[in-house]
Formats: structure tokens, C-alpha cells, sequence
């Protein structure tokens, strides 16, 4: 249940620690619509915390870093809900709940932008089509790099 | 489908019972209610929330050391699907729940086994305290006109002499059931030394 002003934890490695959902990318006068966002739903959202950039490293090797882009507080972003708080119902009857609200964020393609992911996320992420052909849905790379999928 | 423990109360949870919590170190918390997932959220330890079975266990209320667990038992290990194998294995867990509850009832019986005694012994000791309450029991209110104090003095050091001799005969049953239950420390009832139940029966 992510709406307007809904705070995210970030759990992969682009320096975003916090950040804010500004609008949910969904068709909100569908019917049966929420129009917030749950597991595997994409966002846009704002950076409200970040790691900071050391001075020295910028200077020094601007290329070699892991990220081109480092994100920087204020930054405006495209996320993934990877874990929410909010009880999520699956097919099979169980009912599945977790510690907080995680993104992780994305860059304009519609890919990870980190390269890591720390934590577990949902496996309702499974259930979203479309990207690479056998990756597993459209967030296949995020399944693959989460230590465990709950 | 697997039937689950709740975590906090250790009933079953059947398929489509209950919520499961993911903390976030991907540890998994199963719950087969909201009362025990709330108690849960309010971070009670379910060792000393008196209902649950982690307190019961904990604090010897029911058996704890048996081979009948030894059956329930998470097993991580596929098994090729055999007909056979299906008929056998129901016929031996309608064997283990009457061999199990057989043995939770000795296990009870024991338990309770030095109530009696305990109890006329605390009856015995209360007399002893409040003999001033003790009423005979003719005294209706006819009666109580007309005897006479002496009487009455008569009648409780009646009452108080036999609660003497209860308490003292409760004294000496809860001794000999004592020390019958130490020199019984190899009982098969008596599981707090560990390997005492063994797998023969009766």
C-alpha cells in the first residue's frame, strides 16, 4: 500500500538509503484499480536520503566507479516495491507480511540501476511479465540478485 | 502444502490459516491467529504466556521428553509417492496418537498424583488457624440460643483434634509419596532425567 508521500527503504547499492513515492505508475480509473502500489509495482519516487559522496573520489576516477550516476539527495527516480508492510493475500491462501516498505531503484529503461540487493524480497515479483525472454518476468535480475525471495 | 507450526502458540497452521511475518534478516514467523500474531507484535516471550505451548513445555506441564515426538517431525526429504507406503504410514499415526495419549494421561496422572494429600493437609492447617470460625454443625439458629459457650468450646476442640490427626496422616502420605517418587527416578513417568520414556510400551 504505497500512495503519494509513501517512504521506502532502498536495499541495493546506488546510494539511496530513503525515498518518497511522488506517483504510482498505475491506471488509477481502471476498475478494481487501487492505485497504490504493492509488490512488484513501479514508482516514481524521490530521494530523501543518501549515502554521501566522498569529495576525493569524484576527483579522482569519475569513470571507474560501479554506478555512472551517483544519486544524490533530491534525485527523482523510477523504483520497484520489492517488500511491503501491508499483508499481501497469495493464490495459494497464505498471507504474507513484512518488516517495512523496500524499493529498488531503476533507471529510465526500466532496469536496475544497482548492482546489488540487500535483504529478502517478495516473491510476488515473479508474477510480473514482460523483459528478457527466460529471466523470469519482467524482474528477473532483482530475484536473482536477492539473497532470498520470501 | 505443509502444516506449519504457529511460532507462538505451537498449534498447526493449515493451509490458508493465518499470516506468516518476514523480519528482515528473512527469518520466517508463522502465527496461526491474529491473537498470536498481536502478541507477537507486543514482543511477549511465548515461554512465559501461560496459554502457549513453549510455556507449558517449559515449565513441566506436559511431557517433554518422548519417542512419540520423535514421529512429527519437519523432513526435508521427497519421497517417491508408494501407495503402500501411504496405507502404512496412517495406520502407524493413528498407532502413535493412542500410544501418545496413553502416555500424556500417565504423564498427567503423575503430576497430579500428590494433590490429594496436599490439599487435606492445607485443609487441615486452615482449621487449624481459624478454629474460632468453626460453627458445630447443629448450631442452627434454635440451637445456638441454647447452648451454651462451654458446649461450643466442647465441640471445636472436637473439630481441632480430628484436623490434628488429618493434617498429620496428609504429612505423612506427601512424605511416602515423595520419597517413593525419588526412589522411583528411573519411572518411565518421569522425564525430567532425559531417556527415561523409552519406546516399549506398557
Amino acid at each position: 500500500m504505497i500512495g503519494l508521500k509513501g517512504v521506502l527503504n532502498v536495499i541495493d547499492n546506488t546510494g539511496a538509503l530513503r525515498v518518497e513515492c511522488i506517483n504510482v505508475l498505475k491506471v488509477k480509473t481502471r476498475l478494481k484499480s487501487t492505485g497504490t502500489a504493492t509488490v512488484g509495482d513501479e514508482i516514481v519516487c524521490v530521494v530523501n536520503k543518501a549515502r554521501p559522496i566522498p569529495a576525493n573520489e569524484v576527483i579522482k576516477n569519475p569513470s571507474s566507479s560501479t554506478n555512472i550516476q551517483k544519486i544524490r539527495k533530491g534525485d527523482v527516480r523510477r523504483a520497484v516495491v520489492v517488500r511491503v508492510k501491508k499483508t499481501v493475500q497469495r493464490p495459494d491462501g497464505s498471507v504474507v507480511r513484512f518488516d517495512d516498505n523496500a524499493a529498488v531503484l531503476l533507471n529510465n529503461k526500466g532496469e536496475m540501476l544497482g548492482t546489488r540487493i540487500v535483504g529478502p524480497v517478495a516473491a510476488e515479483l515473479r508474477k510480473s511479465k514482460g523483459g528478457a525472454a527466460g529471466a523470469g518476468g519482467r524482474w528477473g535480475k532483482i530475484l536473482m540478485l536477492a539473497p532470498k525471495v520470501v | 502444502m505443509r502444516i506449519e507450526k504457529c511460532y507462538f502458540c505451537s498449534t498447526n497452521v493449515y493451509p490458508g490459516h493465518g499470516t506468516m511475518f518476514v523480519r528482515n534478516d528473512a527469518k520466517c514467523f508463522r502465527f496461526c491467529s491474529s491473537k498470536c500474531h498481536k502478541n507477537f507484535k507486543m514482543k511477549r516471550n511465548p515461554r512465559k504466556v501461560r496459554w502457549t505451548k513453549a510455556f507449558r513445555r517449559a515449565n513441566g506441564k506436559e511431557m517433554v521428553v518422548d519417542s512419540v515426538f520423535e514421529f512429527e517431525k519437519r523432513r526435508n526429504v521427497p519421497v517417491r509417492y508408494d501407495r503402500e507406503l501411504v496405507a502404512t504410514t496412517l495406520k502407524a499415526m493413528e498407532r502413535v496418537a493412542e500410544i501418545r495419549s496413553k502416555r500424556e494421561k500417565a504423564f498427567w496422572k503423575n503430576r497430579m498424583s500428590g494433590n490429594a494429600a496436599k490439599n487435606a493437609r492445607d485443609a487441615a492447617l486452615s482449621i487449624e488457624k481459624h478454629i474460632e470460625l468453626v460453627q458445630p454443625r447443629s448450631s442452627t439458629k434454635s440451637s445456638l440460643s441454647t447452648s451454651t459457650i462451654e458446649e461450643k468450646e466442647k465441640i471445636r476442640e472436637k473439630i481441632k483434634v480430628r484436623a490434628a490427626g488429618k493434617k498429620a496422616m496428609a504429612l505423612q502420605q506427601l512424605k511416602s509419596a515423595n520419597q517413593s517418587k525419588r526412589s522411583n527416578k528411573q519411572s518411565r513417568l518421569i522425564p525430567a532425567e532425559g531417556g527415561g520414556m523409552g519406546m516399549s510400551l506398557d
